[in-house]
């Protein structure tokens, strides 16, 4: 490869090592600067970027070989199942003391990413090659872990903060999904409120990951702009599902079948 | 006692939470349309005894019974219209205090603004009240609001979890009065929980003590024996 619009960026593996090396005296600037403020964070700040670093080659190599597996139709949904399945773990952490938390946000966020991978792919937003599933499958799965994540942290918060206000009202006959229906808007709203302000300040603020990886390689920044929306639509698609139904499933533990707050909240 | 007569009954109730045991095997009968005032010192389980009958939460074992019939076997939403819990902590609900009022009524299907002026007033909410943000009520006004929006449902019994705590001493009477005026013309079944001796003879037509969560003594008020009730 290289040449063209292209041809600034190192395309072998060798030519890019000595250019990260070059860039690596940011590296050091960070760590001096860490000093000189007496942050204390130089030695956590290693770690992260060679932890960083060793994950994302063992990602790089990963995909090298998927990308010329014949068999790589096969490792896909190995793939796509471990990130449902780590996604569904690391946000039920964030359900504190919810019992079985697992079994609330990996379906949410399984059915919001497969609605948003489905529609891509037959609307050809997503050709069905790895190099275009992997990465976007990884949005998808990421941001609908981090909507149910913000959505169920949110929601317990504000059950727990109004707790009386939920008995008072389940104690005169309101059934538990009434009872609880502010606090269920409270917190999908907090949990999509960040992704509504990014798009309105998109292209003014900044430029967004993938428009501003695609015209790095050279795509017309009108299609990049494009492409970039449709990953927003998919985003906030796919965001409001997880949501939705986060606060859908988790109804089901925060009350018991008497319309009772659960013991555990 | 005719069978008939009872309208709340419950027969060897336990409730814990974790290992502390709150509710040790409570027997007790309220009859129909009378005022139970429900004394005891703080932590002896009247409230979780409230919060059992009108199933907020769940009794370990013994059994509840309304009416002659198993708490566990009447749907709970329509058991807490029926049996509405007025709670120690009046919480308003966000809105207007005829919307405090109407929101349950609407979502039990009933619709009627008279009904909802009826139950404020009978509670002695003045009208220039009526259309004021509830949250930014008083205490005692609060209090008030709350036992409308109890009233409103036309439930057959209250239960009354220290009404008027925190209010005003100058208008505890005040609330009292409202409650037993309407308790009388809405002939309703009262648990009436308090910690005030004299506020359980004032308003009770008997007086049932509870300590380390079981019944120390059942009575008449006119007689009742206070010694080892605290």
């Amino acid at each position: 490869m290289g040449g063209g619009l292209l041809s600034g960026i190192p395309y072998t593996p060798e030519q890019a090592l000595l250019t990260m090396a070059m860039a690596g005296v940011l590296i050091v600037v960070a760590v001096a600067l860490m000093r000189m403020k007496r942050l204390g964070t130089e030695k956590e700040y290693l770690y992260a970027l060679l932890k960083g670093g060793v994950q994302i080659f063992l990602l790089a190599l990963f995909l090298t070989y998927i990308f010329s597996s014949p068999y790589w139709y096969l490792l896909i949904w190995i793939l796509l199942i471990g990130m449902v399945l780590v996604a569904g773990r690391t946000s039920a952490k964030r359900a504190s003391g919810m019992p079985d938390a697992g079994s609330v946000t990996t379906p949410a966020i399984l059915t919001g990413s497969v609605v948003v991978i489905v529609v891509l792919a037959l609307s050809g937003a997503m050709p069905m090659s790895p190099q275009f599933i992997i990465p976007l499958s990884g949005m998808v799965f990421g941001n609908s872990m981090t909507i149910c994540s913000l959505t169920s942290e949110r929601f317990l918060r504000e059950i727990r903060l109004g707790k009386d206000r939920v008995e008072s009202a389940l104690s005169l006959g309101i059934p538990s999904e009434i009872a609880m229906d502010e606090f269920g808007k409270q917190a999908i709203k907090a949990a999509i409120m960040p992704t509504i302000d990014r798009l309105k300040t998109l292209g003014i603020i900044f430029i967004p990951g993938a428009m501003t990886g695609l015209i790095m390689a050279g795509t017309d920044p009108l299609v990049a702009a494009e492409y970039q929306m449709i990953i927003y639509f998919m985003i906030t698609g796919g965001g409001m599902i997880t949501a939705a139904l986060t606060i859908y499933l988790m109804r089901k533990k925060v009350f018991t079948k008497a319309e009772q707050l659960a013991e555990w909240v | 006692m005719n069978p008939s007569d009872i309208h709340i009954g419950l027969k060897g109730v336990k409730k814990s939470y974790g290992k502390k045991e709150i509710l040790r095997g409570i027997d007790l009968t309220v009859r129909r349309g009378e005022i139970l005032s429900l004394v005891g010192p703080s932590g002896s389980g009247k409230s979780t005894l409230l919060r059992c009958i009108n199933r907020l939460i769940d009794i370990d074992s013994g059994e509840i019974r309304v009416d002659g019939k198993d708490i566990r076997k009447i749907d709970p939403v329509e058991l807490r219209r029926r049996v509405v819990l007025m709670p120690q902590n009046s919480v308003m609900f966000p809105g207007t205090v005829m919307e405090n009022v109407m929101t349950p009524l609407k979502i039990a299907g009933i619709e009627g603004e008279k009904r909802v002026v009826n139950a404020l007033r009978d509670s002695g909410v003045p009208e220039e009240l009526f259309h004021r943000d509830a949250e930014k009520l008083s205490g005692g006004e609060k209090k008030r609001v709350a036992l409308a929006r109890a009233i409103a449902l036309r439930p057959e019994a209250l239960l009354l979890d220290e009404p008027t705590a925190g209010v005003d001493p100058k208008k505890v009477e005040l609330i009292e009065r409202s409650i037993l005026d309407m308790v009388k013309k809405r002939r309703l079944t009262v648990i009436w929980v308090t910690h005030d001796t004299e506020q359980a003879l004032r308003v009770g037509n008997r007086i049932a003590s509870i300590k380390d969560g079981k019944v120390v003594k059942v009575g008449k008020k006119d007689g009742f024996e206070w010694e080892g009730v605290y």
